[in-house]
């Protein structure tokens, strides 16, 4: 039993980081990440390559995994912000996931297709002996998710985070103010990416073996659900949001046993639950259930609709 | 003459706070009302709440003694209402005889009769029919405002309320305007419209009526506030002799 | 390669239709759909049904589940987008992420991950002028057409279509013009619905009936909406047949399983050259 929370809490923890990933690209810089499996998978993969055909060490290649999976969302977010339409940068960004997705698939040569990618190494792995192992890495994994937290809670409270938040309020008046809101959006989303990256190299640690059909939309269901479920903006609560959502429907395994459903159609049912989940949350609790910072007074998360073609005259 | 148009003790706003503290204003049948008054008193507000677009928060509006305060915009046009606003008047990517025919399947609940381009639209607005194929978007100021013009009468209201019809318009097209509104209340037409182009407006209106931070400060024949020597004053206030804007004047 | 421009332009017309109720839906409401793969796998399965299971003909089977589900859009869009309606674009896309996961799995769990296809007697495909065409095609051809065609009639002539259009163009005047916005926005997602149950029999038809048969389709549908200029009918049938013959002869150069990186680039082109596609208004006003 005590494995199986060891075990649970690890899970939670690299998917806590993904979630914040998608937290700060989303819930701070309002940009929506569809493509969030792709770019996972990308990370899981850069990582497992780094070591198993670059022969570098868990930590660079995890570094290396950061900064691949950055520079790949930087620019994306690039060439797609010239424009500052929000549907199209989900398409895009869905469309390149998936591009992502089909090179882990077919590219044989490099990723061995559906087969996947197996023995991969974890970090200090020769070192410590496998019973104890799951502790290691789940005090490691929560190790990595307080400094995620950390870092992004000081980036909130730095002026870049007051950019950030302008540029998501209006960036209208962002851009009238001299912020330069192409930038902000490109290093948000690269941050984003940064997260990615990291989650994706645990979860090539952790399982030590992947292959496409790891990431798939069951990945951006969850993430976007514990994101919610946390309070898009508030970190802290993007993790807990993970934790809950994660145990909540990993924990429903064990249904199998009781329901009689094979594990197709309970894997559907798994989905369908975080589906509805996710619209009710929406609809219920839009701001989760924390607050972000800064915002407590007055909540204005979502851009209210302007008046469609009314003048926009306040008074008079 | 019987009353028309009646608003009593209107309040309205967009957020925290009304913009509209408390309106009283009545239109007697067949005339023309213009409502003057400076920047920030609530006139553009008050005629979105009057068509409609903006919800009343407290305060009634009544057409011919019934109020229609609970009636989202599309029934006030079906009874009897029709709005021309400031902005935005017409349908940009439809063409302008597309405009006239929205304008009359839907504003007459689907029980027109006759012809959209009848013999007095193009009476009224010559320009229009040379133009019918052009996308509304394309026409110039003062085309696009003959066009809603043209719209909010493709059904003969009871009330025609108008939001500073003559804004940007350029003089010939302001004359052809003002020409417009009285022609239409010759009809039977009752208009009531806000104006910055007091002058203008007051000499085809019977009543005026100034509106100051969100209350109605007056109320009085148009005809007398024109003879008003000091109607700047009136409109600016005196920083000389201390006099305020808008200070409460019976009918002189 | 005359063949492949053939094969492009049934897949063309084929994504046609989702691509018009994109932009129908994305015009009145405001926002980008992307449940319209699932939903159209949704339908799909339900013409499977009637086909299969109730022994309906396929013409009758997918007229009614297209009325069917047209109902269906409107309650869709009753429980989860209307309490979202004042929230904005993002938070109604998000939304209509979770609808189509619902969707797909509904699907999935209702009918198991197997391919499965309509109960049609085979055909012999036939040549004309050294272009080989399958039944299915020539179907999928002649119905999508005709689709189109109505809708053509339907936005331009008719008053239920001008009315759609006005309410995309400045939705408060479309108000004060005596349109009832509420009704609007039932009709559009009655005829986006429609449009989508025929668009998933096509694929159906043409591929296999599976749960991720629709969403597959994601990207070509949304990048002929956009190539065309999102909120532009015409623009979403041109941009549709553009993305599909397009995407066909690249196969020609490109290994067929990236074929979706041709709509995609696409969007990217456009995005950097001309944001409004080639009939959209140069400025989108939400």
């Amino acid at each position: 039993m005590i494995e199986f929370i060891v075990l649970m809490g690890i899970v939670v923890c690299f998917s806590g980081i993904l979630a914040l990933a998608l937290n700060f690209q989303w819930g701070l810089g309002g940009m929506v990440n569809f493509g969030l499996a792709g770019f996972y998978a990308l990370g899981a993969y850069s990582c497992a390559l780094l070591m198993l055909k670059g022969g570098f060490n868990t930590f660079f290649a995890a570094l290396g995994a950061m900064v691949i999976v950055g520079a790949v969302c930087g620019l994306v977010a690039f060439v797609t912000l010239r424009v500052t339409e929000e549907d199209y940068f989900a398409i895009v960004t869905l469309g390149v996931g998936e591009m992502l997705r089909l090179v882990a698939l077919n590219e044989d040569w490099l990723t061995k297709g559906a087969l996947g990618l197996t023995g991969i190494p974890r970090p200090l792995g020769a070192t410590i002996p496998p019973t104890s192992y799951p502790y290691f890495m789940l005090a490691l994994s929560i190790a990595l998710v307080i400094a995620c937290l950390w870092a992004l809670n000081r980036l909130s409270r730095s002026p870049f985070g007051r950019v950030v938040r302008a540029v998501r309020e209006d960036d209208v008046v962002a851009a009238t103010l001299g912020k330069n809101v192409l930038w902000a959006r490109v290093r948000i989303f690269a941050i984003g990416g940064v997260l990615i990256g990291l989650a994706g190299s645990l979860h090539a640690f952790y399982y030590q073996y992947i292959d496409p059909t790891q990431f798939s939309t069951i990945v951006i269901a969850y993430a976007f659900m514990a994101v919610i479920a946390g309070g898009r903006g508030a970190h802290l609560g993007t993790v807990l949001g993970a934790a809950v959502v994660m145990l909540l429907l990993e924990g429903s395994r064990f249904a199998k046993e009781l329901v009689p459903l094979e594990a197709d159609q309970l894997a559907a049912v798994r989905i369908i639950i975080i589906g509805v989940g996710l619209i009710l949350l929406l609809i219920y609790r839009p701001h989760g259930f924390l607050r972000e910072y800064r915002l407590q007074a007055t909540l204005k998360e979502e851009r209210p609709e302007p008046q469609p073609n009314t003048p926009k005259e306040a008074a008079t | 003459m019987s009353e028309i148009f009646r608003v009593e003790g209107l309040h309205a706003g967009y957020g925290a706070g009304d913009i509209l503290k408390g309106v009283d204003l009545r239109v007697e049948e067949g005339t023309v009302v213009t409502i003057i008054g400076p920047n920030g008193s609530g006139k553009s507000t008050l005629v979105k709440t009057l068509a409609g677009l903006l919800r009343a928060r407290q305060g009634d509006i009544l057409l011919k003694g019934t109020s229609i305060r609970e009636l989202s915009p599309p029934q006030r046009v079906h009874a009897g209402i029709s709005y021309v606003p400031q902005e935005y008047n017409v349908f940009r990517n439809l063409t302008v005889l597309e405009n006239l025919k929205i304008a009359r399947e839907f504003m007459s609940g689907g029980r027109a009769k006759g012809p959209v381009v009848s013999d007095e639209l193009v009476a009224l607005f010559p320009e229009l029919p040379s133009r019918f194929k052009a996308l509304a978007g394309n026409l110039s100021g003062g085309q696009r405002q003959m066009l809603a013009f043209a719209c909010a009468l493709a059904v003969k209201p009871g009330l025609l309320i108008m939001d500073e019809p003559s804004a940007g318009l350029s003089p010939k097209y302001m004359t052809d305007i003002f020409d417009c509104i009285r022609k239409v209340n010759g009809t039977g037409v009752s208009v009531l419209m806000v104006e910055q182009n007091a002058i203008e407006a007051l000499r085809i209106s019977d009543e005026c009526i100034v509106m100051a931070t969100g209350r109605v400060r007056m109320c009085s024949p148009a005809a007398s506030v024109l003879e008003m020597p000091d109607l700047q004053t009136l409109y600016l206030g005196d920083a000389a002799t201390g006099q305020e804007p808008w200070a409460s004047k019976s009918a002189a | 390669m005359l063949q492949t421009a053939f094969n492009g332009l049934v897949t063309g017309i084929i994504v046609a239709l989702p691509a018009l109720a994109v932009t129908l839906l994305f015009g009145v409401l405001k926002f980008a759909n992307f449940a319209v793969g699932a939903m159209m796998t949704v339908a799909a399965y339900m013409v499977y049904a009637l086909n299969t299971e109730l022994d309906w003909p396929m013409l009758p089977a997918t007229v009614a589940a297209a009325v069917a589900f047209g109902f269906m859009c409107i309650l869709m869009d009753l429980v989860t987008f209307k309490p979202l309606r004042e929230r904005g674009g993002l938070t109604l896309m998000v939304a209509s992420l979770g609808l189509g996961f619902v969707l797909e799995n509904v699907a999935r769990l209702a009918y198991g991950n197997a391919a499965r296809s309509y109960a049609m007697d085979l055909a012999r495909p036939f040549r004309f002028m050294d272009i080989r065409m399958n039944r299915e095609q020539m179907i999928a051809f002649v119905v999508a057409t005709l689709a189109m065609a109505v809708m053509y009639v339907l936005l331009t002539r008719m008053p239920i279509g001008r009315a759609m259009r006005a309410v995309a163009d400045n939705p408060a005047l479309a108000q004060v013009r005596g349109i009832d916005s509420a009704a609007i926005i039932r009709w559009t997602w009655f005829i986006a619905g429609m449009l989508l149950a025929v668009g998933g029999v096509l694929i159906g038809m043409d591929r296999a009936i599976e749960p991720p048969m629709g969403a597959s389709y994601l990207i070509p549908v949304f990048a002929a909406a956009i190539l065309g200029g999102l909120g532009s009918p015409l623009g979403a049938f041109v941009g549709a047949l553009l993305i599909g013959i397009v995407s066909e002869m690249a196969t020609l150069v490109i290994p067929p399983n990236y074929r979706i990186g041709i709509p995609l680039l696409v969007i990217a082109a456009i995005l950097i050259f001309r944001p409004q596609g080639l009939f959209g208004q140069a400025h989108i006003r939400r």
